[in-house]
């Protein structure tokens, strides 16, 4: 089936089997690569992406359904190369290790922040529930959200015994 | 290679520097082998058994072969390469008998995943279904099935391992340390319980995925994802008999590891997909199922503890005997059971000392390498049972530890003298009490009590760990200047989201005195380019590959010196270097630019000396030797990282749900290199070592197969699992042969925390729990002394949550049998 | 990689209905997906054709009014509900129970019809649903009709649904209009999570009602029960109507005393 879409603003038309998930479709047959699988049944979140202004878990997207809609991935978050400010916390709080799940994870929070301008803890926790990390503990994530917001009180996370 | 000094001088030792592969990762352009696809490539799918022992009595794959698209059909029956870590007991494909549900019996390679996947719907295979084993302790039973009849045949590592032909034994590793018997005949109390816990997956976000290509004349090609190529490349040659130089192992970025990487796994099979296929590259993914059948898991442990106590509460004896669940393949249980062994007691001085440990095989999906390597599952037991014998003797479990831990002067079980400089287990305990209030309640705390109805209650445990790891594990690091001052390191070790390779730039820049722009640590591995790297695990990286550094760094720089002092008419010690140059100490103007020396010197009349400059740096791990076979005697450890976790944790008295609430850790890291890196693998590990402790563990049907090998039967905590509060303190005792006085910590973060959760529920509440994890049921049926729920299979019959402990006071003719 | 299906978009109600009078024997409806997209992909459903109904406009839309009720549509997801100001000011239990299924982006497109006609034992929706005493109109090429949530339910996964039905709209009737109501559910980890059971209890119209899921074949409710109800005779009733089981996520055992507890505790907190 034919479709026609745009994503991070392209348009791209293809003609994509009914059963091919907007996953696939945006790894294989559009080649931006940055949005991951997980587990392929909706449950980690590396595969977020937006799609017409909602986040959805693109795994359980068929590319048909898509037909018309404006896809936003990873690829678009930074413009002309330069990171976005919740990249940029993410990178100076330290909320990357391996990296799979950070697509995800940065879509979610800019989802999170658009509809809670200054969240709390709470509700960062539950905007980001649906996006398994299995490296970071998630604390430095949660910070890098409260410090594109404006709001971490910095202090040192390390506490050294006996100074 | 100590470079201990007062931190304030260094430049980057010490510093959040931020991560050097973070823009990529942030921008989805980092390249996982999962986003490699290669011109001509083919997708494999793979045909798994459905059950747990089977005979295969017949494989058709003429319905598979004969679909267009298909380029490749393996079964086991044509491939003739047997593999293993320690033991080489695992064919590439079931041959004859598969032994654990979800494991490999034939395979496909297509034009298209979704052709791969029609033709291995379309093989036919019919099994003869055999009773399994699937218990260990079972399987030690006389007459219970040979999960290996043939164990006697294999070739296996006999320098460190012995198996047991004719019985279900892969390895019995054993330690005996003064006089056991003797210990409790002293003592006044003698306590003795057995612990437990399930196998548990890793769950890397990354599933294992690798593309091989065999190229004409053996020249075969790997990309995989996994932590340690050149343990790839080294058994890949050994089970097809190739030379080292005829394969090359290529790694990109891996979307996590946590030791389920650090073998050889799907790469064989695929190599012979591709080989079949004409030399086509062949690419294969597992999916999330296979990710907890095909591919390996964390080895069950049954636990049981005899110990000792004087009447002052001085541990004077302690027995164990460690049951561990290899699963069907020995892969690297039967390390975790030898490294497990000679640290079983947890950081304490036991001078009587006697340990059997088994390696058993069963009718599971194997286990592996996983986070802890093994000290995760064993301190459950060690510091549950550290509680249970304070509880016994009256002592408060704080001032019992304290009175108990390693310090100078104590003797580790295998003999090791602790010196002031092996690492501070004291503190570390006395600073996560202190982080929890231990040993009462806040008046905050009673007000939450109050207003919420639910028990708050606070525990701690203690952990150590060294590197498990061949007494010869060595690296290298090749430093070579560009023409233009800026220098390419290149390490085996790999970054696996660890943070190693900026830590890794850090010391680099330090010990040069270079920018840290001037410094590219390659991150993407490659076994023809980079130098040996025996694996990356057991948390022994920063240690050894960073000693390679500086001695790397130092050979560039006294290549530089040597050249500069010609060409300036000065003696070498008469120079010194800043980030930019070489100049004469007293005569600064007399000076060459790095750029100008890079590739070799020249005279304005162009004559030329000198010549690139490359320094190199190996390491080799110092004075560990292997383990005497009948006592364990002798010195595995390259550092011991010590450490606590405290925990405050709310339960409800009525249902058994909990809530923590807070988590405070603190480990002696020798040197902190990166504090925000230190940070994220103490709070990443302590997570993943609640979710071992609250919700993960495989559950299996009587019949052997596995019932959750999803995200919807096996959870893993997600960001509303947070604890309200996170603690993380770091204690710096350096390591006297660690870079900057560091040692390890990536593993250690998730050891204890799940002994801490479960002593600080039976704080609140009173729930005894000696099986991990504690689900919210466990924990009700605990409180109300309920027969236990048995979904692990740990024992049969059902049953197996809960030991009695038997607690008796001083009966000299005590027997040490079990 | 998903079986192998023909994909169609209806855009209006009666192309839809009309498809399914001639093909429903291999279609399935897509309206969020993540019930159904996981279910082929896991090869438990293969059907021959999908029907988005998404395009469908007058599918789309939540509407109140006192005539009607509380009127939601096939395309309505679990986040619609979450964020209207109508259901958070009249039927709160509703965003309560919304508010524990999955997590944010599969609320984003999971509906409340799906979460219905899916018939899980362990659906969200169904307790607060069946506590508000809501009403499912089915609607097909031969006319529509409207059939009691209650008994919409037949089995596990199972409705009254013909094979050429859709369910078009789940009415919440304006008698249950600013109901009191709470919902627990036991969870085995504080994230998302499958409900290892769910109990909805909620004062409408001057009587109780207690819905229970993941503990019986369907989610279950009992009938409006006296607001001065002893405990123990409600908690009673409600065991009365549920047949946990046991597996992997729990034993019956301990669905049973949470189902009990979480009673007690619900009654009172909504009872005041």
């Amino acid at each position: 089936m034919k479709i026609r879409l745009t994503v991070n603003s392209q348009v791209y038309e293809r003609d994509v089997a009914e059963n091919r998930t907007l996953l696939r479709f945006i790894r294989e047959d559009v080649g931006l690569t940055g949005t991951k699988e997980g587990c392929g049944a909706g449950e980690c979140g590396a595969c977020t992406v937006y799609m017409n202004g909602k986040t959805v878990n693109s795994c359980m997207v068929l590319a048909v359904e898509a037909d018309g809609a404006a896809i936003e991935t990873i690829e678009g978050e930074a413009v002309d190369g330069m990171l976005s400010k919740l990249q940029e916390a993410f990178d100076r709080n330290h909320a990357v290790q391996c990296g799979f799940c950070t697509p995800g994870m940065l879509i979610s929070a800019k989802e999170l922040i658009h509809n809670h301008p200054k969240p709390t803890v709470e509700q960062i926790k539950e905007g980001l529930e649906g996006n398994l990390c299995r490296c970071t503990g998630y604390q430095q994530i949660i910070e890098a959200v409260l410090d594109t917001t404006g709001q971490l009180t910095r202090k040192e996370g390390l506490e050294y015994a006996g100074k | 290679m100590q470079e201990n000094s007062d931190s304030a001088r260094f430049a980057y030792v010490g510093k959040s520097v931020l991560r050097v592969e973070a823009i990529e990762k942030l921008t989805g352009l980092a390249m996982y082998v999962s986003d490699m696809s290669l011109p001509g490539m083919l997708y494999a799918q793979v045909k798994k058994s459905p059950h747990a022992r089977a005979r295969i009595k017949h494989i058709d794959i003429s319905r598979a072969a004969a679909l267009v698209g298909v380029r490749a059909v393996l079964t086991g029956a044509e491939l003739n390469y047997r593999l293993g870590l320690y033991i080489v007991d695992k064919d590439i494909l079931a041959k004859g008998e598969v032994r654990h549900y979800g494991e490999a019996v034939a395979a496909v390679a297509a034009d298209t995943l979704e052709i791969a996947r029609k033709a291995v719907d379309l093989i036919d295979v019919e099994y003869e279904v055999l009773d399994p084993v699937l218990n260990h302790m079972d399987a030690l039973k006389e007459g219970a099935p040979l999960v290996h009849p043939d164990l006697g045949t294999y070739d296996y590592v006999e320098a460190a391992f012995t198996p047991v032909p004719g019985t279900n034994i892969a390895n019995l590793s054993k330690l005996r340390k003064g006089d056991v018997q003797k210990g409790f005949d002293e003592s006044t109390w003698i306590i003795e319980r057995e612990y437990d816990n399930p196998s548990v997956q890793h769950v890397p976000m990354e599933t294992h995925v690798a593309i091989v290509q065999w190229g004409k004349n053996d020249n075969v090609t790997i990309w995989s994802s996994a932590q340690s190529p050149f343990t790839v490349r080294n058994l890949f040659c050994y089970a097809f008999k190739l030379p080292l130089n005829k394969v090359r192992v290529l790694v990109p970025h891996v979307g996590g590891g946590f030791g389920g990487k650090a073998g050889i796994h799907i790469e064989p099979l695929v190599a012979c997909l591709s080989k079949k296929a004409g030399g086509r590259p062949v690419k294969l993914q597992a999916s999330r199922e296979e990710e907890f059948s095909l591919l390996p898991c964390r080895s069950a442990l049954t636990y049981k503890i005899k110990t000792g106590v004087s009447a002052e509460g001085k541990i004077l004896a302690q027995q164990m005997w460690m049951y561990w669940d290899a699963g069907a393949y020995a892969d690297y249980a039967v390390n975790v059971t030898r490294a497990s062994g000679y640290s079983a007691a947890g950081p304490y001085e036991i001078p009587n000392a006697w340990i059997d440990a088994y390696t058993v095989y069963t009718n599971k999906p194997y286990g592996t390498a996983y986070r802890g390597f093994g000290h995760v599952e064993f301190h459950w037991g060690v510091e549950r049972h550290m509680d249970l014998i304070a509880r016994a003797i009256g002592m408060d479990p704080l001032e019992f530890r304290l009175k108990n831990a390693l310090r100078p002067g104590s003797v580790s079980l295998t003999g090791e003298r602790i010196t002031d400089n092996t690492g501070d287990v004291l503190t570390c305990i006395s600073e996560v009490a202190k982080a929890i209030n231990y040993g009462k309640l806040t008046e905050e705390e009673k007000e939450r009590e109050r207003r919420t109805g639910r028990k708050i209650g606070k525990g701690i445990a203690a952990l150590h760990k060294a590197p498990a790891m061949p007494s010869n594990t060595a690296t290298a690091a090749v430093i070579k200047m560009n023409s233009d001052g800026t220098v390419n390191v290149n390490v085996g070790l790999m970054e696996i989201g660890q943070g190693s390779t900026t830590a890794i730039t850090q010391i680099v820049a330090e010990r040069l005195g270079f920018r840290l722009d001037q410094i590219k640590v390659t991150l993407e591995k490659d076994t023809d380019r980079d130098p040996y790297d025996w694996q990356t695990v057991a948390s022994k990286g920063l240690i050894l590959t960073g000693n390679a550094c500086v001695l790397a760094c130092e050979d560039l720089l006294k290549k530089g010196y040597e050249v500069a002092a010609q060409a300036l008419c000065a003696h070498p010690e008469d120079l010194t270097h800043d980030a930019d140059r070489i100049y004469v100490i007293h005569r600064p103007s007399e000076m060459i630019s790095w750029a100008r020396l890079s590739i070799g010197y020249t005279y304005p009349d162009g004559k030329s000396i000198g010549g690139p400059l490359i320094g190199v740096g190996q390491y080799i791990a110092h004075g560990l030797s292997n383990l005497d076979k009948e006592t364990g005697q002798g010195n595995p450890a390259l550092d011991w990282t010590y450490g606590a976790h405290g925990i405050i944790a709310e339960v409800d008295g009525v249902t058994g749900e909990y809530k923590v609430l807070k988590v405070a850790s603190a480990f002696d890291v020798g040197k902190v290199i990166n504090p925000g890196m230190v940070r994220g693998q103490a709070v990443g590990g302590m997570i993943q070592g609640l979710g071992t402790a609250i919700c993960e563990g495989y559950v299996f049907d009587k019949q052997g197969h596995l019932l959750n090998p999803s995200f919807t039967d096996n959870k893993i905590p997600t960001t509303m699992d947070l604890p309200e509060e996170i603690e993380t303190i770091v204690v710096e005792t350096p390591q006297l042969d660690g870079p900057y006085g560091v040692r390890g910590v990536g593993e250690h973060s998730m050891i204890s925390v799940a002994p801490a959760l479960g002593n600080a529920i039976q704080a609140a509440v009173g729930a005894d729990l000696t099986h991990m994890p504690m689900r919210f049921e466990d924990v009700w049926r605990a409180m109300r002394n309920k027969e236990p729920v048995d979904n692990w299979i740990t024992k049969t019959p059902a049953g197996s949550c809960r030991s009695d402990p038997t607690t008796r006071r001083h009966e000299p003719d005590a027997a040490i049998a079990p | 990689m998903l079986h192998q299906f023909s994909y169609v978009a209806p855009k209006s109600r009666e192309e839809l209905l009309d498809l399914l009078s001639t093909d429903y024997a291999h279609a399935k409806i897509l309206a969020g997906g993540t019930d159904l997209l996981v279910n082929i992909r896991n090869g438990t459903v293969k059907p021959g054709m999908v029907i988005d109904i998404k395009k469908i406009k007058e599918f789309s839309g939540i509407t109140y009014s006192k005539g009607e009720g509380l009127v939601l549509r096939p395309a309505v997801t679990i986040n619609d509900v979450l964020r209207d100001p109508t259901v958070r000011d009249y039927f709160p239990l509703l965003q309560e129970c919304g508010h524990d299924l999955a997590s944010y982006q599969i609320r984003n497109r999971a509906t409340v019809i799906g979460n219905v006609v899916n018939a899980s034992p362990c659906s969200d929706m169904a307790p607060a649903l069946l506590c508000l005493d809501s009403q499912v109109v089915l609607a097909s090429s031969r006319g529509t009709r409207t059939v009691p949530l209650k008994e919409f339910f037949i089995g596990v996964k199972k409705t009254v649904l013909a094979p050429d039905e859709i369910v078009e709209r789940i009415i919440v009737p304006t008698q249950a209009k600013g109901a009191i109501g709470k919902y627990r559910k036991l969870k085995r980890i504080n994230g998302h999570d499958l409900g290892i059971i769910g109990v909805a209890v909620a004062v409408v119209n001057g009587h109780v009602r207690i819905a229970v899921s993941s503990a019986a074949p369907t989610p279950v409710v009992t009938e409006g029960l006296p607001m001065d109800i002893q405990v123990d005779e409600a908690v009673e009733i409600t065991m009365n109507m549920i047949s946990p089981i046991s597996d992997v996520r729990c034993t019956k055992e301990y669905r049973e005393f949470m189902v009990n507890t979480f009673v007690r505790r619900l009654l009172a907190e909504v009872r005041g």
